[in-house]
């Protein structure tokens, strides 16, 4: 295992193909972060194409490295302008926004973005522990479990994103699943849900698919929001670079709770089901709970920064385990990420561990050294990047429907998957305006037909007692337990809002 | 106003995905077993999810969305969880237009005006490449998009929208190698200069 780990760190280093790509993907993940209307799952989508048919190593790095370091760079416009980039960094505002406003917009930024960055280093770090006490949990499945496995993975994110309705997400991962058998039947030869269009022999196009369910509607859906963020105080932006420094410092100072919250935020990445936000609102609120004057937090404490950003960065890692160990992707960012991983070939479940741990490793150091490469950028940079935040989003809309459309051809070459976009995509703006989930889809799509090449399998080795397999009932157990508890959130609504604290 | 609508497209989209699982098994059934077989087992339990949520959506409505869903900004939600963690009442006092996904409230009648332009400018886009090439589509598709729909001036859209044309063109035909679908009508009147 040592020697696997440091052969991996060493093989990543010196190859400047993968260092060149994690370069690209730490800046592109930077800018995305922080530009208005693009999320973290969106511009995962956008690159998808572009690693279509690229080494393993190379595009599962940049993917990576894009999608960790995207928390990084959201927080400044949080402290500088209190515009949150996301619902991560809306924890970052509370107290970033008053340090800037107090002149204290250096201090700030050069903490959280410190934080952040050793967020990310202490995830990968825990995610690396687990693995040798994680190994024989996940050696016990085997490939004919995948099937459940594809079914936990659905129910876990579609409990995740169907916003208090598990049904939703549930249809639309069968959704995915169902559309996945379109084309040749590999047991029979029969064309399904093909008929005399040849384009469908060989399937759906996923890169398609997943642009139109996800950036398409997204795209329509910031034209038609429109405007850009334009009134806002510049007052924040005015730091000098001794204050950036005292702030880094301040993560030293505050190593404790740093340590803590990273591990709680690693923890919660690698339970399924607690959502994207839920870390870095933990970890705030822990650092709230543990601090000796909490009457400090929401006017300007930089612990209230420094807890949110080590916590949010540091699910990422956390996440990585669930999603390449058990197909089970922590959040909604993650099941896109899996779905790009599954197109560039790399299978979730355990040849992770027997065949791929090379692979593991290099994604664990691209987490430390990508985290490592933003930090020290975005020190730099971080005044120019917030004026990203006043780029008005109608402008951004045509270059990306542009993007979408040349990604969508690209990867196979046939004009006939742009009608397909077309069509997909009015089915994924239909779930964004009813406030479906589209999460589950990709998971179903990509997971669809390694999950029917299992399920045969299982068939054929142990008949209906498959489903009897002390695995297989954990298994059902775990679908079954999920899909009872969201039912009865769905069925006691008042209850439950009282309980996550909707309800005064 | 605006709940009724989400809770209006919530009851269409399922009446969508029901039909969408009626129409595959429907299909499947024809199948062979071997092929039938997983469409039939993820496309049964779709339809009885789909029917069930088309109950749940009958029984929200009779409740009146109101009372089951929360409808407060993030921001609000925020104040709230940090209020109850300090044990005093917190109030954030930022602008809701900079909150992520919580814009100024757009009528429901100005939110389909707006939609149908941008979906007509994706499928003239969509049909500009099939017909004319990416090559035609995409500088035409910039330039009127950022001029009429993003409300740029003539020369900023112009030069932003062939610049970038330009630039794509060099990334993808040179650089990567790739080529990009050429549309019908070009290649017909090409064919018959002999290009």
């Amino acid at each position: 295992m040592i020697d696997t780990m440091f052969s991996s760190l060493f093989a990543m280093l010196s190859s400047p193909h993968i260092m060149g790509l994690m370069l690209i993907g730490v800046f592109l993940g930077l800018i995305v972060g922080v530009t208005p209307g693009i999320g973290g799952r969106l511009s995962i989508a956008l690159a998808i194409p572009f690693v279509f048919g690229m080494d393993m190593v190379g595009g599962a790095v940049f993917l990576l490295t894009m999608h960790a370091v995207n928390g990084t760079s959201g927080q400044i416009s949080s402290i500088m302008f209190g515009v949150p980039g996301d619902g991560d960094d809306a924890a970052t505002v509370l107290d970033g926004y008053p340090m800037a406003k107090k002149g204290e917009a250096g201090r700030a930024l050069g903490a959280s973005i410190t934080a952040s960055g050793v967020g990310g280093i202490i995830g990968a770090i825990v995610f690396a522990i687990m693995i040798p006490i994680i190994e024989p949990v996940v050696l016990a499945f085997s490939p004919a479990e995948f099937f459940l496995l594809a079914l936990l993975g659905i129910t876990f994110i579609a409990f995740i994103s169907g916003r208090g309705n598990i049904f939703k997400g549930i249809i639309v991962g069968f959704y995915g699943m169902i559309l996945a058998t379109v084309g040749m039947d590999p047991q029979t030869g029969t064309a399904r849900f093909a008929g005399d269009y040849l384009f469908l022999w060989d399937g759906l196009s996923l890169v398609t698919a997943v642009l139109a369910l996800f950036a398409v509607p997204e795209m329509i859906a910031l034209g038609v929001k429109g405007g850009s963020i334009a009134a806002v105080s510049l007052e924040g932006t005015r730091y000098s670079y001794r204050q950036l420094l005292e702030g880094v410092m301040e993560v030293p100072r505050h190593w404790w709770l740093v340590v803590r919250t990273s591990i709680i935020g690693a923890v919660i990445g690698m339970i399924p089901g607690l959502g994207s936000s839920a870390a870095s609102w933990f970890c705030y609120g822990h650092a709230v709970q543990s601090s000796k004057t909490p009457e400090r937090f929401g006017k300007g404490a930089v612990e209230g920064v420094i807890a949110p950003e080590t916590g949010s960065n540091s699910r990422e890692g956390g996440s990585l385990l669930p999603t390449l160990f058990f197909g089970i992707p922590g959040s909604s960012g993650f099941a896109v990420l899996m779905g790009a991983f599954l197109i560039l070939g790399i299978q979730p479940g355990p040849k992770m561990i027997t065949e791929q741990l090379p692979l593991v490793w290099t994604l664990i150091w691209a987490l430390v050294v990508g985290n490592l490469i933003a930090v020290i950028f975005l020190l730099f940079i971080c005044r120019w990047v917030a004026m990203l935040t006043f780029i008005n989003g109608a402008l951004l809309v045509p270059f990306i429907v542009v993007l979408v459309a040349v990604g969508s051809y690209i990867n196979e070459g046939r004009w006939e998957n742009l009608l397909i976009l077309v069509g997909l995509s009015a089915i994924g703006y239909g779930l964004l305006r009813a406030g479906w989930p589209r999460a589950p889809f990709v998971i179903g799509l990509v997971l669809g037909v390694i999950a029917e090449k299992s399920l045969h399998t299982a068939l054929a080795l142990w008949g209906l007692e498959f489903f009897l397999r002390p695995l297989s009932l954990v298994l059902i157990g775990l679908i079954v337990a999920t899909i009872g508890f969201a039912i009865y959130k769905t069925l006691r609504p008042s209850k439950a809002l009282e309980e996550s604290g909707a309800v005064p | 106003m605006k709940s009724s609508l989400v809770k209006y497209s919530n009851s269409v989209m399922t009446v969508v995905m029901l039909a969408i699982f009626v129409v595959l098994v429907g299909l499947a059934s024809g199948y062979p077993p071997g092929a039938r077989f997983m469409p039939l087992v993820v496309g049964i339990p779709a339809i009885v999810l789909c029917l069930l949520q088309l109950a749940l959506d009958a029984r929200e409505r009779r409740r009146g969305a109101a009372e089951i869903s929360d409808t407060r900004s993030e921001l609000e939600k925020a104040g709230e969880k940090v209020s109850r963690m300090v044990g005093r009442r917190v109030d954030f006092r930022i602008s809701h237009e900079f909150m992520p996904g919580v814009g100024p409230e757009i009528s429901p009648q100005e939110m389909v005006r707006r939609e149908l332009v941008l979906w007509g400018y994706f499928l003239g886009f969509i049909a500009g490449i099939i017909v004319f090439g990416f090559w035609a589509a995409i500088p035409v598709f910039l330039v009127a998009f950022l001029r009429f729909q993003a409300k740029a001036g003539w020369l900023f859209s112009l030069g932003l929208g062939i610049g970038a044309s330009v630039l794509m063109s060099f990334v993808f035909e040179r650089l990567f190698r790739v080529v990009l679908h050429t549309g019908f009508v070009t290649d017909y009147v090409l064919g018959l200069f002999g290009g």
